[in-house]
């Protein structure tokens, strides 16, 4: 894990219209993270954590601040930038699984490969690779229809990890699945992610995700709060 | 983007249609009908146009000028004038006319030509192309047919043709056949009966006389030969051009070929909205799938990308489908895109389709082009759409629910931008049909709005008539208002456009009964048959005339003349009266004094129909400029009156004022006036049975005129009948596509239902009870946009194309079969979803993706 700042988001403020209010989501909220950190981030529903993800994605523009990316501050980069810094740089795995449906397994984690515009013969072998890592070696011709929940999720970790992003972001990776597939997905994300070197941010309000942190977070009143593991396990 | 994403992306759209295959095979259906219907009507006109122009160019062959009379004749001395005095050796006499031959269903151009004089003429009817000149000018009825008319008819040469003209018969007999070495003439000539010049005199009752002289000039002839030989023509005759006949004729059915077109174009508006419905249904329908894909990293340019090219691709299959289907569909409207040719303006006989570069070429423009303009905005909105709020589902209903007014307000926008249109001064057709577009627009934007009304009106109605079950139905319908306002939409413009069209005709036909009520006066008309049904081509024999007239039971009568003749606005139908002042009863003034009846028997007045005054500009005061036997006479417009007969208009003037400058005593027409106590039916068997042998002629009672008029009426509105039961057939599966598709897609819902309980029959009762709430918003909405298309039809594009003032005429007839067109369709659209989902086990349809 290297010392450096590879993520550093300064005074990052969002909020949202409802009706005739305005309410404050992120308040002036800033972070570090280094090179190869897993970051679990904790809140309540509704309390900011996939807007946070969709601002560290390029998804969504902040109100003010700053989001620095490798060095890129995405606040500053137009709509067609940043989903082209996204498609180059961030992997994401969703709670809801997130899959192209018309794509088959082994053709969606081709998808963000060819995005990015690696060569044919190499998406094939990075794809039948993470494929396998993720124990589905053999289901590439499945369409997601066709796969469990757990097997899905799997899938959208090959997917996320495949085309060797800057950074993973992940949002309740496990929300819809059992406790023990959702044991397992957790092993393999943080397995692959350690392995391969990668940044991941995870959002979630399961705290007994916070085990495999390097650093737990909060998000309460818009803000960051740095939570101690030991802490949480306690909790 | 890489080659190889790009692939994968298309991969993955090609996968999602084939997922869906109704829904595809759907939307290609929509883009193929609408460009079925345009190919077709384009293929027809052309076709006729062509077959017109063969037998013109057969007819005319190399002649470049024509020498014609004042009427319809030509004194045959100035054929010895021109040949002899004028040194005019390329010149050739001729008699034409047109016959029927018993064995075949068609009317042939008859030709009567001096095959000596022939040669530099038309090759086939020369001395050089074999012609037994002894026989062919014996003084006996000899004639020449194509080979493939004798071949149809199964006569060889030495047999005896029964032919009738103007219901007179006579016999030809076969002396010759016309042999053609290529398919151009072969077509033309297969409607052509050639004669020797005094055979076609005695035929038409012309001894003497020549319908014009073919000439041959050289190029400067117009320096300094036609100055010389105009002055060896007597009164009224002049030399033109002979392509200026062509042009004439194709002047006179540009408005009915325009709007022909116009019509299959509206087809073609129904099959893009129904376009616009599928694509944007198909791009709500991947909200999620798009949304993940932009999570992903594809920019909104390559999301637009790919939802167009998914539009390509429908669009180039239905337009291969629509045309190839279209050249079927144009086998069988040419015959009644002819047939109302024939009924309206001039003889013509299509033998086969002409399928030219242009209809086909203008098809595959439409077919996607307009599939490219109607998925532009659903591509657009999916592109555009924020990834944020794509990954949720709620977002796209709140969306449109704030929308509802911004619409609504564009949409009344769009109308008065229509409106607008319409006020331009000399707007023409293009600018009618512009304006109905943004009307449409206008009215579809409005349709959210307007759901939200009604559903507040039909939930506690439905909730009384149907429980629960009820108010659920109509709430679904506002919840998803994106999908279904848009699926509603596209009902209401396809039942509207069957409602435009379909008040249309019945104004018109409402318009004409009542005109022929007060036309027709008399108890009992004589007509001889003509080739076209709305002019009178054909002379009754005079002897004829005078028997009827004396006929037991006949009060009064009086007689009609028609002829064609040349004017200052071109060649025009003149038709002569010898009613007197009696004709003001008979005759529906739109324009002019009551004094014109008392004057027109006595002084150069004349009275044009509104058709007439509309096409060539002219109103109460103008001078109309005849060429008569006694020269060019000028004569004050003085009167205009409303006639539904002729799209093209007609002169009338008095028969007195008529027989001073014109040297004909034919009549056309014949009206008796039964005797008080005496049955016209009876009176009508008398005259019929004093006619037999002298010419076969319409006798027909007042109330049989009339039948008969309303079906020739009938008759050349099937064209437009037949659109818009294609507008139909289009809007049928336009509701079929959107509401089974939006049902289908809501399996999941339906499943929750069947999960919490709601029974098999249940879930009928819903599914079914919601698409006929569909189905009765869009019928009802269908209706007020309906009267508006057809307002501005009869208004605006009928006034602008032909000048006619039409009584607005709305039938509960044509507004019941709309509302109960969508209403059954919406119905039947409910089925299948309805039984897939009571048959499917709810814990399928509620497994996650």
């Amino acid at each position: 894990m290297s010392n450096e700042a590879h993520i550093q988001l300064n005074k990052l403020t969002k909020s949202y219209q409802e009706g005739d209010k305005t309410r404050a989501v992120l308040d002036e909220m800033n972070l570090s993270v280094k090179e190869g950190e897993l970051i679990v981030l904790l809140g309540r529903s509704g309390s900011g954590k996939s807007t946070l993800l969709n601002l560290v994605s390029g998804i969504d523009k902040p109100d003010s601040g700053e989001v620095v990316i490798g060095g890129t501050d995405l606040a500053k980069l137009n709509e067609k930038d940043r989903t082209l810094f996204r498609r180059k740089n961030i992997g994401f795995v969703f709670q809801s699984f997130n899959l192209i449906t018309t794509l088959t397994a082994h053709e969606n984690v081709i998808l963000p490969l060819k995005l990015k515009g690696v060569s044919d013969d190499e998406t094939l072998s990075k794809a039948q690779q993470f494929l396998d890592e993720v124990g589905l070696g053999d289901r590439g011709d499945s369409y997601p229809d066709r796969l469990s929940g757990g097997e899905q999720q799997r899938v959208a970790i090959a997917r996320a990890l495949a085309h060797e992003p800057m950074l993973i972001l992940a949002d309740e990776p496990t929300g819809n699945l059992d406790y023990e597939t959702g044991k397992t997905i957790l092993d393999i994300l943080n397995n692959l992610v350690r392995k391969n070197g990668r940044t991941i941010i995870l959002a979630t309000h399961d705290r007994d995700i916070c085990n495999i942190a390097d650093r737990v977070l909060e998000i309460r009143g818009g803000k960051l709060r740095e939570v101690s593991i030991t802490e949480e396990a306690i909790q | 983007m890489s080659k190889y994403s790009s692939d994968l992306l298309w991969l993955s759209s090609l996968r999602f249609l084939l997922q869906h295959p109704w829904h595809f095979a759907l939307s290609i259906l929509g883009v193929a009908l609408g460009v079925s219907v345009v190919v077709s009507i384009d293929i027809s006109n052309s076709s006729a146009k062509t077959a017109f122009s063969l037998s013109t160019e057969a007819v005319t062959g190399k002649a470049t000028h024509q020498i014609q009379g004042a009427a319809e004749d030509l004194d045959e001395e100035v054929y010895q004038t021109i040949r002899i005095d004028g040194k005019i050796r390329k010149s050739a006499p001729v008699v034409e006319g047109y016959a029927r031959i018993t064995g075949v269903n068609r009317t042939f151009q008859v030709l009567g030509v001096d095959p000596i004089a022939e040669a530099p003429f038309r090759n086939f009817a020369s001395q050089e192309a074999g012609i037994e000149l002894s026989e062919f000018m014996a003084g006996e009825n000899t004639g020449l047919i194509a080979e493939s008319v004798a071949q149809e008819l199964e006569v060889s040469i030495g047999d005896t043709l029964a032919i009738s003209v103007g219901g007179r018969s006579f016999s030809i007999r076969l002396i010759g056949l016309i042999d053609t070495q290529d398919d151009r003439s072969r077509q033309a000539l297969e409607s052509l009966l050639v004669l020797d010049v005094s055979t076609a005199q005695r035929l038409f009752d012309m001894q003497g006389k020549l319908s014009q002289i073919d000439l041959i000039l050289p190029q400067n002839a117009e320096e300094n030969i036609i100055p010389e030989l105009k002055t060896m023509l007597p009164d009224g005759a002049d030399i033109i051009r002979s392509d200026s006949r062509t042009e004439t004729v194709e002047q006179m059915t540009r408005a009915f070929e325009f709007n022909l077109q116009a019509l299959s174009m509206l087809a073609l508006l129904v099959g893009m909205f129904l376009i616009y419905n599928t694509m944007t249904f198909s791009v709500v329908q991947r909200r999620p799938l798009i949304g993940r894909l932009r999570a992903l990293g594809v920019t909104k340019n390559e999301i637009l990308a790919i939802v167009l090219k998914e539009a390509v691709l429908i669009g180039l299959l239905g337009t291969v489908i629509g045309m190839i289907s279209g050249i079927f569909l144009a086998q069988v409207l040419v015959k009644l895109v002819t047939q109302s040719i024939n009924d309206l303006y001039f003889v013509l006989s299509v033998q086969e389709l002409t399928i030219g570069f242009f209809p086909l070429a203008k098809g595959a423009l439409l077919g996607i082009g307009a599939t490219l303009i109607a998925s532009f905005w659903p591509a657009r909105e999916a592109s555009q759409a924020e990834v944020s709020t794509v990954l949720r589902r709620s977002s796209n209903e709140s969306k449109i629910t704030k929308r509802i007014l911004p619409l609504a307000i564009i949409g009344v926008s769009a109308g008065l931008a229509g409106l607008g249109i319409l006020l331009i001064p000399n707007g023409g057709i293009a600018a009618g049909y512009s304006s109905l577009l943004f009307m449409i627009v206008g009215f579809s934007l409005i349709i959210p709005m307007l759901i939200v009304g009604m559903a507040k009106v039909l939930r506690p109605v439905l909730g009384k008539v149907n429980g629960l079950i009820g108010k659920m139905s109509v709430r679904g319908v506002v919840t998803e208002l994106s999908r279904t306002s848009v699926a509603i939409a596209a009902l209401v413009v396809a039942v509207a456009a069957t409602v435009g069209v379909g008040v249309m005709v019945d104004s018109f036909r409402t318009t004409v009964v009542s005109w022929l009520e007060s036309q027709l006066q008399a108890d009992v008309y004589v007509q001889p048959p003509s080739s076209v049904s709305r002019n009178a081509d054909s002379e009754l024999v005079p002897m004829l005339v005078d028997i009827l007239k004396e006929t037991e039971g006949v009060a009064e009568s009086h007689t009609v003349r028609s002829v064609d003749v040349r004017t200052n606005n071109g060649t025009d139908n003149l038709v002569a009266i010898d009613q007197g002042e009696a004709a003001r009863n008979t005759y529906q003034l739109k324009e002019g004094d009551s004094g014109f009846w008392q004057d027109y028997t006595e002084e150069n007045i004349l009275m044009v129909s509104e058709v007439y005054a509309y096409r060539n500009e002219v109103g109460l005061g103008d001078s109309l400029f005849i060429v008569t036997d006694r020269g060019r006479q000028g004569f004050e417009i003085r009167a205009i009156n409303f006639d539904y007969a002729s799209d093209i208009g007609t002169i009338t003037i008095n028969r007195e004022i008529y027989n001073q400058y014109f040297e004909d005593e034919a009549i056309s027409g014949l009206a008796l006036y039964a005797e008080d106590g005496v049955e016209v039916d009876e009176l009508v068997e008398r005259l019929r049975e004093r006619s037999k042998g002298l010419q076969e002629v319409f006798i027909r009672s007042n109330k049989g005129l009339r039948e008969a008029s309303i079906e020739i009426f009938d008759r050349t509105f099937t064209v437009t009948v037949v659109l818009r039961m294609l507008a139909i057939l289009v809007a049928f599966i336009g509701v079929l596509s959107a509401l089974m598709a939006l049902q289908l897609e809501r399996s999941r819902e339906l499943a929750v239902l069947r999960a919490n309980g709601m029974t098999p029959g249940q879930l009928w009762n819903y599914v079914i009870t919601q698409t006929g709430v569909m189905g009765v918003m869009a019928g009802i909405l269908s209706v007020p946009l309906g009267i508006l298309m057809a307002y501005i039809l009869v208004y605006v594009i009928n006034l602008r194309s032909f000048g006619w003032t039409l009584q607005f005429m709305i039938s509960s007839e044509v507004l019941i079969q709309a509302v109960a067109l969508a209403v059954v369709a919406a119905l039947l659209a409910g089925i299948y979803p309805s039984w897939k989902m009571a048959k499917t086990n709810p814990a399928d349809a509620l497994r996650n993706e």
